[in-house]
């Protein structure tokens, strides 16, 4: 009982959170934006007829980008959120938890669980407009889509909390999210389909857990897809379980020195 | 035998070739208020650290409300309250919100804790501020937030990191009276840190003295004075011919002090009596060409008992509040 109270409160302290901090939430949404405008609108202008169709298993390019644009939402915002542990050192709250009686791996749980519902958030702030710009779309694709964001989500916190319980400062925060973040949504299938790259480039996506998510929210809500739907969320299902072990454990062992 | 509120011995704290707590023994009884006090980097927030259980001493035993912080750690954070030298409140929620999440942390559920947190803000006096985001608060609201919600769930123990740290003078009077007002409620016991001797000695029912990890001194504020003897004279010299050092061991050879300490172009003497002793400095300066500027004398002070125990004065609190400052700093880089 005491574990589902913990596990409450501290979802319940990164909603909070997330709905008074305006600005954070418009943050993680500019670098979506800007990839859709920038990319949708020059590609979709060029790539345009039957033959460019082709090249995206036969829908528009605005609806082939679409899915990898929500997916970099949920990925940003989750990513943040992990790594935003830091701060929760930096500004003393972590050690109201550590001196706490109740369950760390539950308090930290409850955390991500948090932090993931709001990141799935991001990405339904985004993918509602893109329905009207991107024909090919499915509605019916758009629950599962989300589901897929949460486990997504829920991958990338953990990783985040992980990383952060390594570093010793903020310093490095800016420079570990564009070092982490870019390279992860450059390398994931978002922006051109992988079918054609030659194999020795397509391992290099494979090793991204990012593409998966892609790859599985395109199936969702355009039907079309590189890889194998089940193969996809496999995957994204072992590595969120992994990456949650991995800092519940970590942040177990938590003493601050 | 009725179990100790703290027990502590040979505690030890390394961080690498430092020795932050250096083997100290001491024990808090229940329902007392009892105080650290010491300068910076003299080991204090050290200590509470490893007797709330969040860091680990290198070396000796401690025990909280009867437990070993070591074996029993979640035994012990269930019986203790923490308010820690810095901030721990999330300061993006509200008063309400930060109580709130503190009972469901602590076990506390559905009407009972409603009404604790009401509880909770009335004693803060805060009710008014309740959906304030904590950010907009002042520094002394958001201690008294912090206190109220150490208390929450009625803890056995509760310790207070400087309580009153950059606080102005009014607010620090303020947070004075939320901890007399516990201890007049009882049930309680408090441990306190503070490297300001008045604090001490206005709360605290007794004080150690800790300076470079080790306790130089322990007992009430009054046994603690009261063994220095008698009262300190301070004679500050404007116009002289031979040092200050020769002046003072004439003085001491005469018998009209114990002893005496310098303090920049003033003399501290321990004296048994100062009304006694008065004249004959002032004997001893005619004969010896020297103008006495300035005499006064005082009942010796917490500060006065720090002197004599470590040769060094506990600074004044405008200093040490910028060396704090950056000491903060300096600690942040390095973690
Ligand atoms: N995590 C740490 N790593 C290395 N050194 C540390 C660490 N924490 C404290 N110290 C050092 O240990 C010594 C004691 O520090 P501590 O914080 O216990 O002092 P304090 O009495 O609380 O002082 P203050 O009045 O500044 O709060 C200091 O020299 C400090 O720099
Ligand atoms: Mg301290």
């Amino acid at each position: 009982m005491n574990e589902a109270r913990i596990l409450y409160a501290m979802a319940y302290r990164q909603l909070k959170r997330y709905f008074r901090a305006k600005s954070r939430l418009l943050g993680t949404l500019i670098n979506p934006l800007v990839f859709f405008l920038f990319f949708g609108m020059g590609w979709s202008a060029t790539l345009r007829g039957s033959m460019a169709r082709q090249l995206f298993g036969g829908i528009d390019y605005l609806s082939f980008l679409a899915p990898g644009i929500v997916m970099m939402a949920i990925f940003t915002a989750s990513l943040v959120g992990g790594i935003s542990v830091i701060w929760d050192r930096e500004f003393g709250f972590l050690k109201e938890v550590l001196v706490a009686p109740a369950s760390r791996a539950y308090a930290i749980l409850g955390r991500a669980l948090g932090d993931s519902l709001t990141s799935v958030l991001q990405g339904l702030i985004i993918l509602i407009p893109l329905y009207f710009v991107a024909p090919a779309l499915k509605l019916e694709g758009l629950v599962p889509t989300l589901v897929v964001g949460f486990v997504t989500a829920l991958t990338f916190n953990s990783l985040g909390i992980a990383i952060a319980s390594k570093m010793r400062s903020p310093e490095g925060f800016q420079l570990i999210m564009s070092l982490v973040t870019l390279p992860l949504i450059f390398l994931s299938g978002a922006f051109y389909p992988i079918d054609n790259l030659p194999q020795y480039a397509k391992v290099i996506f494979y090793i991204n857990p990012l593409t998966f998510a892609v790859d599985s929210s395109r199936y969702l809500l355009t039907g079309k897809s590189s890889l194998n739907l089940i193969l996809d969320l496999i995957v994204l299902l072992s590595l969120s379980l992994i990456f949650l072990i991995i800092s519940i454990r970590i942040f177990k062992e938590s003493t601050i020195d | 035998m009725v179990k100790k509120a703290i027990s502590v011995r040979g505690l030890t704290k390394r961080f690498g070739d430092l020795v932050a707590v250096d083997g100290i023994s001491f024990d808090v009884e229940n329902g007392e208020i009892f105080g650290f006090l010491g300068p910076n980097g003299a080991g204090k927030t050290t200590t509470i650290n490893i007797l709330v259980t969040i860091m680990k001493p290198t070396s000796g035993e401690a025990f909280v409300a009867g437990y070993n912080v070591l074996e029993d750690p979640v035994k012990v954070r269930e019986r203790i309250g923490v308010v820690f030298q810095d901030n721990t409140v999330d300061r993006n929620l509200t008063g309400w919100e930060n109580l709130y999440i503190h009972g469901l942390i602590y076990g506390l559920k559905g009407e009972e804790l409603r009404r604790k947190i009401e509880e909770s803000l009335e004693f803060a006096e805060l009710t008014k501020f309740r959906d304030v985001p904590v950010k907009n608060y002042s520094g002394g609201m958001v201690r008294r937030l912090e206190i109220a919600r150490a208390l929450m769930h009625k803890p056995e123990v509760l310790f207070l990191d400087e309580p009153t740290i950059g606080l102005d003078p009014h607010t620090r009077a303020r947070i004075w009276e939320y901890i007399r007002r516990l201890r007049e409620e009882g049930g309680v016991t408090i441990f306190m840190t503070t490297h300001y001797m008045d604090e001490a000695e206005k709360l605290c029912d007794r004080v150690a003295i800790i300076d470079h990890g080790k306790i130089v001194a322990i007992g009430s504020p009054d046994e603690l004075k009261s063994n220095l003897g008698g009262d300190i004279l301070y004679v500050k010299v404007s116009d002289r011919t031979i040092s200050l050092k020769e002046f003072a061991e004439e003085i001491l050879e005469e018998g009209t002090a114990l002893s005496y300490k310098l303090l920049g172009d003033t003399l501290a003497f321990k004296v048994r009596s100062a009304s006694k002793a008065i004249p004959l400095v002032f004997r001893v300066a005619d004969s010896m060409n020297v103008t006495i500027e300035e005499i006064k004398y005082a009942q010796p002070s917490l500060g006065d008992v720090f002197l004599h125990y470590t040769g060094r004065e506990l600074r004044d609190e405008e200093g040490d509040w910028k060396e704090m400052a950056r000491m903060r700093i300096a600690v942040r880089r390095r973690r």
